[in-house]
């Protein structure tokens, strides 16, 4: 009889004594709060290790430990531990995206030659509220809306968090607007469409006291938008004594230099890659 | 006799505390060497990817993680500024400060990643990866182990060119998708 006693004493011994567990969900949505059962007894330590959290505190174990929304808004691998008299027991679980809430643009160049094929990347990344990748699919929709036409506007699925698309730029130079939305959020990134290079370069000349001022006409693309101010303009001078170039910039619209010339000289002028008409001049006169 | 005897045992006990010395240093260097990364670019795009930055993403990647998991150890959240940017900075050096704050440290002992380029901007500004990373993560309360485990993780992760390397911009963990599970 007293060993009989002696066994069950020993067996609920043994099981009050049991070393403490916890039992986290396998998996949580980000930013949700949970309670996390615990077995054992007496006073313990609960510590919380995940992406951007190592916290600790003072707990019962056996019982159920709550983790708030706060401290699990990053999606990711999160440790649990409790650790009381005899010895530490762990899990771990994941916290996964909530739902697609936020996306993130990146629009490549800032500035783009107008008519460029595919000259504008654009890249959108699908967040949750908490900035996390949201994995599954998602349709984002993707807009341009130019300054003076009409939006043009198209959908494209998300892999992995990231939905992409390339634009051509229009064939007017102006400020277009690019847009990405998923919901209600939306995010939009100018691009400044630019002049492409000169188009049909033209000079004239014309005599001022010992020189001549050689000038173009106005400096356009080939859609007819104007070339920016600043633009190098090359002006060269071939005559009997060499060739002469002068880089001048393009101010208000158009390129001019004064040249000095003796007997017969050949000017000719560049933009870039782009050339355009030549001068024969002698003897003070434009030919 | 006696004197030179005593001499050369000075001289064996010095160089006993030399080679003791020379081990632990050595012990931890290796602790704080660049993670093995396997990387593999055969499914990337829309861009191509340049045979330079082929070379120069697993690198910095590797310093990467060799610099959190010294950050993460020694509890230094100056160490992210070099391979990390943006919210994977943020969110590390929040973990570190939590660490201060409680007393802990997390040690890491590497045994490589498998990472895979799975997207590459057009515009060559952004590129996503796949890593699927093994390690031993022991996490310590002052000087007392409170958890010790191999882990088998799967990250995705964002990287961005920076002036003169490729930086970590987000990283994300999440639950394998095979069968062999996360540990």
């Amino acid at each position: 009889m007293n060993r009989v006693s002696a066994i069950l004493i020993a067996v609920v011994l043994s099981v009050a004594a049991r070393a403490a567990e916890i039992h986290p969900p396998q998996q949580v949505t980000a930013g949700t709060s949970i309670t996390i059962p615990s077995s054992g007894s007496g006073d313990a330590t609960f510590y919380l290790i995940g992406p951007d959290v190592a916290s600790k505190r003072k707990v019962r174990a056996g019982n159920d430990i709550s983790v708030d929304s706060d401290s699990l808004q990053l999606a990711g691998r999160y440790v649990v531990v409790l650790c009381a008299s005899d010895g530490c027991a762990s899990s771990n679980f994941f916290v996964v995206p909530a739902a697609a809430n936020k996306v993130s643009l990146l629009v490549h160049p800032s500035r783009v030659p107008v008519g460029s094929a595919n000259g504008i990347s654009t890249v959108a990344f699908v967040f949750d509220n908490f900035h996390n990748f949201v994995m599954k699919p998602e349709q984002v929709k993707f807009s341009i809306l130019p300054k003076d036409a009409k939006e043009v506007s198209a959908d494209r699925g998300s892999q992995n968090g990231v939905a992409w698309v390339r634009i051509s730029s229009a064939k007017k130079e102006g400020p277009v607007r690019i847009a990405a939305a998923i919901g209600n959020a939306n995010e939009v990134r100018v691009v400044q469409q630019v002049a492409a290079e000169a188009c049909n370069l033209r000079i004239k000349a014309s005599r001022v006291k010992n020189a001549f001022l050689i000038e173009t006409d106005p400096v356009r693309d080939c859609s007819g938008n104007s070339v920016p101010d600043g633009t190098v303009v090359s002006f060269t001078k071939s005559d009997s004594a060499g060739k002469t170039t002068v880089d001048v910039p393009i101010k208000r619209g158009v390129a001019k230099v004064e040249m000095p010339i003796d007997g017969r000289a050949r000017i000719t002028v560049a933009s870039g890659v782009v050339t355009g008409n030549e001068l024969d001049v002698a003897g003070g006169q434009a030919q | 006799m006696s004197a030179a005897l005593r001499y050369s045992l000075l001289i064996l006990v010095f160089a006993l505390l030399v080679c003791a010395f020379a081990v632990l240093h050595l012990g931890a260097a290796a602790d704080s060497e660049v993670p093995h990364v396997d990387f593999n670019a055969d499914n990337i795009g829309p861009r191509q990817i340049e045979d330079l930055t082929s070379k120069s993403v697993p690198r910095d990647y590797g310093f990467a993680w060799q610099t959190m998991e010294q950050a993460l150890n020694e509890n230094r959240a100056g160490l992210l500024e070099g391979y990390f940017t943006g919210l994977a900075k943020q969110d590390l050096s929040n973990r570190v400060k939590s660490q201060i704050g409680s007393g802990m440290h997390t040690r890491y002992q590497d045994r490589g990643h498998k990472l895979e380029a799975i997207f590459y901007a057009p515009a060559g500004d952004a590129m996503q990866l796949r890593d699927h990373a093994q390690f031993d993560m022991q996490v310590l309360d002052g000087d007392k182990v409170i958890y010790d485990e191999p882990v088998n993780a799967e990250y995705i992760v964002l990287m961005t060119p920076g002036a003169d390397r490729w930086l970590v911009r987000q990283i994300q963990a999440r639950q394998m998708q095979d069968s062999q599970g996360e540990k």
